[in-house]
């Protein structure tokens, strides 16, 4: 089947969040009048607004043959867990342990093997951010896991 | 404060050390950062924008300014030397670039790539004095009406010209005017889709949308194409100097590209991109031979090279003296400037001069240390781009979620940009423009203040847009925008049907 896949999903996404938005505005939010506009008028509209163009987006689509792009899963998997890590990992795991995890996670689909290139560069930036927020710029954050005791 | 007092005042916030300090490091690193392909401004912007949160409102903009002209200048030498693009800007300078490189001439593509862009910067500084001026006193007879109207025509501009598919750019500007009215809501204290987390009672954090938006998204699409770049060709300093014949083209391409990049610069919507192609695009039509543009031909590097650069310095323009950001990156900056308690406006040259003024004076200053610093460091730009794309990422990521975190020591706002970057790679590959979600995200909150105000003044009857003149242009001038391109839809929809 030749289809724009990738405007037809993307204006269905914009339609779906569009709708949404403009339906949660209707049921939470004031509206208020055109003099007086309340919390909820501005959403709305911009909701309705967003839903129409991805309909405009998605319905020509249907019949228009696209160039298909293939998506860098690998890569997008390993630098969103490596931030994913950060965000979970920096209070509890501290700055040193973080950072070298979260360059070994970012440089897995990096196209050359080996784990010796991969230890090093993590090793590197793991110092060269301990320099730069902690010693630099005086950042708060543990740098070591807080064991109890 | 006229024009040669301002200037000297400018001198005195300028040349401060830490300003100047911030300066040197924002033309360095927007350089840096400019030279790797893939990597463009608004990246850098947003990368150092958590640094700026640690430093003065002045030497803030200057730095940030100064990333915006250096990556301009850095964007030229992946352009010239490996035929990609360091930066969107610098794209067109790949046509002929490119071609004199492969001639043995990069030496001179890259000096005359550096020489333009000193001189558009300078012409660019010379209309935005003459311009901020003029504009500030005619902007304080506008009203909430005006202001609104402006920003929409704005950001229809910036959507509709020179885009091949307004649908998907206008769906951008209205999600990122939806995640703008995210936080709470300034008139009625209530919480407007926040979903009962309490970390975004302030709004979506800018910085975080845009290292999601840009940092994150393009880091994810440059990893698997990095590894196959060539290696770039050795420069030395000798080989930079232009021939007669050289020197003889190059002034009037200069000329007309700076020209065309200031007035376009300062319009909203159009901005250095679009400068720097229609900077070509005029050379090759004066061309005496225009066959030899494609082949070599050193007008079609310095033509659009003067443009981007002026059209960079002019975009501020709108920015500082109506508070209106003309495009995405414009948007960051202004996003920098709230963000110190800063609102540019039309009375910013009088109660801030210090950062107009010390702002003008940097941009030369900040432009002078690029043409010093960059004509003999080209050797160590040159050989940056031999720095394999698999030692960079990492370190960029690790940067990005630490920058994150310095604004205000929130893991929540790391795993934001988790979210956000998973979001922008899929706009991204489904062709969105996440620069026009963030011009929308930045405008949103103001756009909806003077609509408020303005339903408010008017009595709830939305002819008070018709009936005050310069609202009334502007908001012919957003409609004649959209009729134009429903008209290029149609005409392309009805030849596709007929053929």
């Amino acid at each position: 089947m030749r289809r724009d896949w990738h405007d037809l999903w993307g204006g269905a996404a914009m339609t779906a969040i569009g709708a949404f938005v403009a339906l949660y505005s209707v049921a939470q939010y004031d509206i208020g009048s055109l003099r007086r506009m309340g919390p909820g008028f501005f959403p709305v509209v911009l909701g309705a607004l967003l839903a129409g163009l991805g309909l405009m987006i998605a319905l020509p689509a249907w019949h228009r043959a696209g160039e298909m792009r293939p998506f860098d899963v690998p890569q997008a998997l390993a630098v969103l867990a490596a931030i994913g890590l950060f965000g979970l990992g920096l209070q509890g795991l501290g700055l040193a342990l973080t950072t070298a995890g979260a360059v070994l996670i970012a440089s897995l689909p990096a196209p050359r093997r080996g784990w010796r290139w991969r230890l090093i560069l993590a090793a590197i930036i793991t110092v060269l951010t301990w320099l730069v927020f902690k010693q630099g710029l005086q950042m708060t954050m543990p740098v070591w896991p807080d064991f109890p005791g | 404060m006229n024009t040669v007092e301002g200037i000297l005042h400018g001198f005195s916030v300028a040349l401060r050390p830490d300003v100047l300090v911030y300066c040197v490091l924002g033309v360095v690193m927007g350089t840096f950062i400019g030279v790797l392909p893939g990597i463009g401004a608004m990246a850098a912007i947003s990368l150092l924008l958590p640094l700026t949160y640690y430093i003065s409102p002045e030497a803030a903009l200057v730095m940030l300014g100064g990333v915006y002209y250096g990556a301009q200048y850095g964007g030229a030498v992946a352009s010239i030397l490996l035929r990609l693009p360091g930066t969107p800007q610098s794209a067109i300078t790949t046509l002929d670039g490119y071609p004199m490189a492969r001639q043995g001439r990069a030496g001179v593509a890259l000096f005359a790539s550096m020489v333009s862009s000193f001189c558009g910067s300078m012409i660019g500084i010379v209309v935005l004095v003459v311009l901020a001026g003029w504009l500030s006193r005619m902007a304080t007879r506008f009203g909430a009406a005006d202001y609104a109207a402006m920003m929409v025509l704005g950001l229809v501009a910036a959507s509709t010209i020179g885009s091949r598919r307004p649908a998907k750019a206008l769906a951008m500007v209205v999600l990122g005017l939806i995640l703008g009215s995210v936080g709470t809501d300034v008139n009625s204290g209530v919480q407007r889709l926040t979903f009962g987390q309490t970390q975004m009672m302030d709004g979506i954090n800018l910085v975080a949308l845009a290292m999601g938006l840009f940092g994150v998204a393009e880091i994810i699409g440059n990893i698997r194409n990095a590894e196959r770049e060539g290696s770039p060709p050795h420069v030395s300093l000798r080989q930079l100097l232009p021939t007669r014949d050289d020197l003889r083209r190059m002034p009037g391409a200069v000329a007309r590209g700076s020209a065309l990049g200031s007035f376009f610069g300062a319009l909203p919507g159009t901005g250095s991109t679009i400068s720097s192609f229609l900077s070509y695009a005029l050379e090759r039509r004066i061309a005496r031979r225009p066959e030899r543009f494609g082949q070599g031909a050193i007008e079609g590097v310095a033509g659009p090279e003067a443009a981007n650069n002026s059209a960079a310095i002019s975009a501020f323009v709108p920015t500082l003296t109506l508070g209106i950001p003309g495009d995405p990156i414009m948007a960051l900056m202004l996003g920098a400037l709230v963000i110190h308690g800063v609102q540019p406006g039309p009375l910013m040259l009088e109660a801030r001069p210090d950062m107009f003024w010390g702002l003008v004076v940097s941009f030369g200053i900040g432009n002078l240390i690029l043409l010093v610093l960059n004509l003999p460091l080209i050797g160590i730009w040159v050989s940056m781009l031999r720095i394999p794309f698999r030692w960079l990422y990492p370190a960029i990521v690790v940067f990005v979620c630490l920058g994150v975190y310095s604004v205000r020591g929130s893991s929540f706002d790391i795993a934001a940009v988790a979210v956000i970057g998973a979001i922008g790679y899929l706009l991204a590959m489904a062709r969105f423009n996440p620069a026009l979600l963030l011009l929308g995200f930045v405008l949103g909150p103001l756009i909806e203040t003077n609509l408020r105000r303005a339903m408010l003044i008017g009595r709830g009857d939305p002819m008070v847009f018709l009936q005050r003149p310069i609202s009334a242009v502007f908001v012919v001038a957003t409609v004649a925008l959209i009729a134009a391109s429903l008209w290029g839809a149609w005409r392309r929809f009805r030849s596709r049907t007929a053929a």
